[in-house]
Formats: C-alpha cells, structure tokens, sequence
C-alpha cells in the first residue's frame, strides 16, 4: 500500500517536473521558434498540427481542469480546442502568439460547456504537496491550510474571475496575453484580476 | 489575508494543481488533425474571395458551370437545342441581378451570424431558407441572457422578442414556405 502510494508520489512529481520544464520551454522559446510554428501551421504543415498539440496538449488540459471539468469532460474539451485550431488556423498570424490564442479558443470552448450545461457541479482538481520545501514541519502545515483556502475561494468564484485568475497565475500569462487569451482589453482584465483578488482577500481568513 | 500573500498562493497553487495527462490523450488529438490543412484553407480563401464580392454561392456555382457548358460548347461544336443555352444564360442573369442587392444584405446577417457563433452566442441562421420578399421571416436568432432572444427579420429590422413571439414568427414562415 505504502509502495503504491510512494509509487504514484514518484510519478506525479516527474510530471511535474516534466510539466515545469515544458513550461520553461515554452516561455523560453516564446518569439522566434513559435513565430515559425505559427508560420508552418498557416502553411498548412502537417508536422507543425502535431508539433503543436505535443507542446500544448498538457497545458490546455490542465486549463481545462483548473477551470473546474472533471477529467473525461477535460479530455474531451482539450480535443474540442484543438478541433478548433485546425479549423481557425486561418485566423493565426505570425505575430500572435500561439498559447494565447489556444488558450483564447479553449476558454471559449469550456464558457460554451457552462452554459450549455447549467446545473453541472464544478470538478475539484488534486493538490499536490511540494516534497522538497525547506519549511518547517508548522509553517508546512499553515501553509498548506492557506493553500487549501485560496484554493476553495478560486473554485468558488464566477466562471469569469476564475478564469483570469487561472489564466495569469496558473497558466503563468502575462497582462497582454491573458487579456488577449480571455477576449477583452488588458484594462478590462486587470479590473477583473482586482475584482478577483478583493473577492478572494474577503473569502480567505 | 494580504494581496502579496494571496498572489504568492495563487502562484503556488499553479505549481501545484498538476495531475497526470493519460498519456494517450495526444495520440486521439493527432488521430483528428485534418490531412490537408493548407489546400482546405486555401479552398476557403476562394470562398471568402466570392463572400467579399456579394456573391451568392449558388450564383458563383452557377456562373462557373455556365462557363464550363459555354467552353462545353464551342470546343466540341454543339448546339443546344431550342437554343436552350441560351435561355439558361438569360435566366440565371436575370436572378442574378435581381437577387445580388437582396444577397449582399443576407451575407451581412450571414457575418452576424458567425461572428455570434464564435462569441459563443447560441445563435440560428435561417438565411439559406428564408423568403427575402417577406418582411416578418427571421434571418437570424440569437437567445439573451434573460431568456428573450433578439432577432433580425426580412426588413433588416433588429428587434427584442419573447420566446412566444419567436415561436409564431417561425411558425408564420413555415406556413408561408408550405
């Protein structure tokens, strides 16, 4: 049993640190390598689709599940995303950047399943313990209660204020590109960040 | 709590709400990924190209095989007879000019529509078979946030209705098409 869970432990932290790489990655190699992806997509090149899903599959399906769907519904909406994608590729141009416009079409695909699914309960996505901090066993455990708030206080949030947050501090985007990623103007979105954050300072002792 | 605590949290939660992707998810998504995406684009630039001219996708078709049945003809030296051809030509000129102003409009609500639909909007386009002549038939549908829905009729008129209203409009407009 023990085995197991360290088992399952061991695995959960290589993907993060796959996960933390990737996103590294990412940022690092955002301008001129996504420039060219952006380029090669639009050219219709099939090698750059695949390209493309391998460096964001994991990201937008974690999007998904921070914005509350359950596993399956976040599977089936991260290929909705991409579905998508191939059929706006026109719309892409060499000087967007590609996560936001994913993230921007993924938003709207999972604003589409809330409205068309009303009544459904959000889905709680799993926590994972830092293993190797180097707090205290206390400030470990205060740290995790106020974890476990802000947490709550996220999830109890509208679908908008959810999204910019999980757009800016869990997606890591920046103003400009979350702001282009939800559709609205970068003032716009640092009223709604502020909104969110009063909210959350309010919901959390 | 303070904003910086709540900032520094947040930043933490993201690095930890991570869970493991089933590794075959990319797989199905690649399985999706359309053969041909460039000449598929390149099929709706030419779509597009007719679209920005007003023309009618019908009237673009019927032109092309016009053309086709004209350079038909004077390859391989046949007559239609009763100077069929001819009539055709005349006619599908005829719909052609009678029908472009009423097309240009319908392509305008046509945009709406799509611009609705990628808005998220939940959003019904009856354009395609709607009689233009008829100032009370709904081109386009769209639901409000209050469960009213906002429509745009023959006239080009735009206006709030209830789901009653929208009822009876539709069922006038089946009416009239029967």
């Amino acid at each position: 049993m023990v085995g197991r869970r360290n088992g399952k432990k061991a695995e959960l932290t290589e993907q993060k640190t796959v996960l933390a790489h990737l996103n590294n990655k990412n940022s690092n190699s955002e301008g001129i390598q996504q420039d060219s992806l952006a380029a090669r997509l639009t050219a219709g090149e099939h090698a750059a689709a695949v390209e493309l899903v391998d460096r964001y599959y994991q990201q937008i399906y974690l999007f998904m599940r921070r914005l509350g769907h359950n596993r399956q519904v976040s599977e089936d909406l991260t290929q909705e995303t991409f579905f998508r994608a191939w059929h706006h590729i026109g719309q892409l141009r060499d000087d967007k950047a590609l996560n936001a416009w994913l993230h921007r079409i993924a938003s709207n695909v999972s604003k589409l399943y809330w409205r068309k699914h009303k009544g459904r309960e959000t889905a709680s996505i799993e926590k994972i313990d830092v293993l190797d901090s180097g707090e205290s066993e206390p400030d470990k455990a205060a740290n995790h209660e106020q974890l476990g708030q802000v947490k709550d206080a996220v999830e109890r949030l509208s679908w908008k204020l959810r999204q910019t947050i999980v757009l800016h501090y869990m997606q890591h985007l920046s103003i400009a590109k979350a702001a282009e990623a939800a559709d609205v103007r970068e003032g716009t979105f640092k009223s709604r960040l502020n909104r969110a954050l009063r909210i959350l300072r309010k919901n959390i002792k | 709590m303070k904003e910086e605590q709540i900032e520094r949290l947040l930043n933490e939660l993201g690095r930890q709400t991570i869970e493991p992707v089933r590794p075959g998810l990319a797989e199905d998504i690649k399985h999706h990924i359309p053969q041909r995406l460039g000449p598929h684009r390149r099929g709706m630039d030419t779509i597009n190209i007719i679209i920005d001219l007003r023309i009618n996708k019908l009237t673009a078709a019927a032109i092309i095989i016009m053309t086709m049945i004209l350079l038909a003809n004077f390859f391989g030296g046949r007559d239609s007879p009763g100077n069929g051809l001819y009539q055709d030509s005349k006619m599908l000129v005829e719909y052609f000019l009678r029908t472009r102003t009423d097309r240009s409009d319908l392509s305008a609500v046509k945009s709406r529509y799509e611009h609705l639909i990628q808005t998220g909007e939940q959003a019904v386009y009856y354009g395609d078979k709607a009689d233009l002549q008829d100032s009370s038939a709904v081109l386009l549908q769209w639901k409000l946030p209050d469960g009213n829905y906002r429509v745009i009729t023959g006239d080009l008129q735009e206006k709030p209705v209830s789901a009653e209203q929208l009822i009876e409009l539709l069922s006038k407009m089946l009416q009239k098409r029967n």
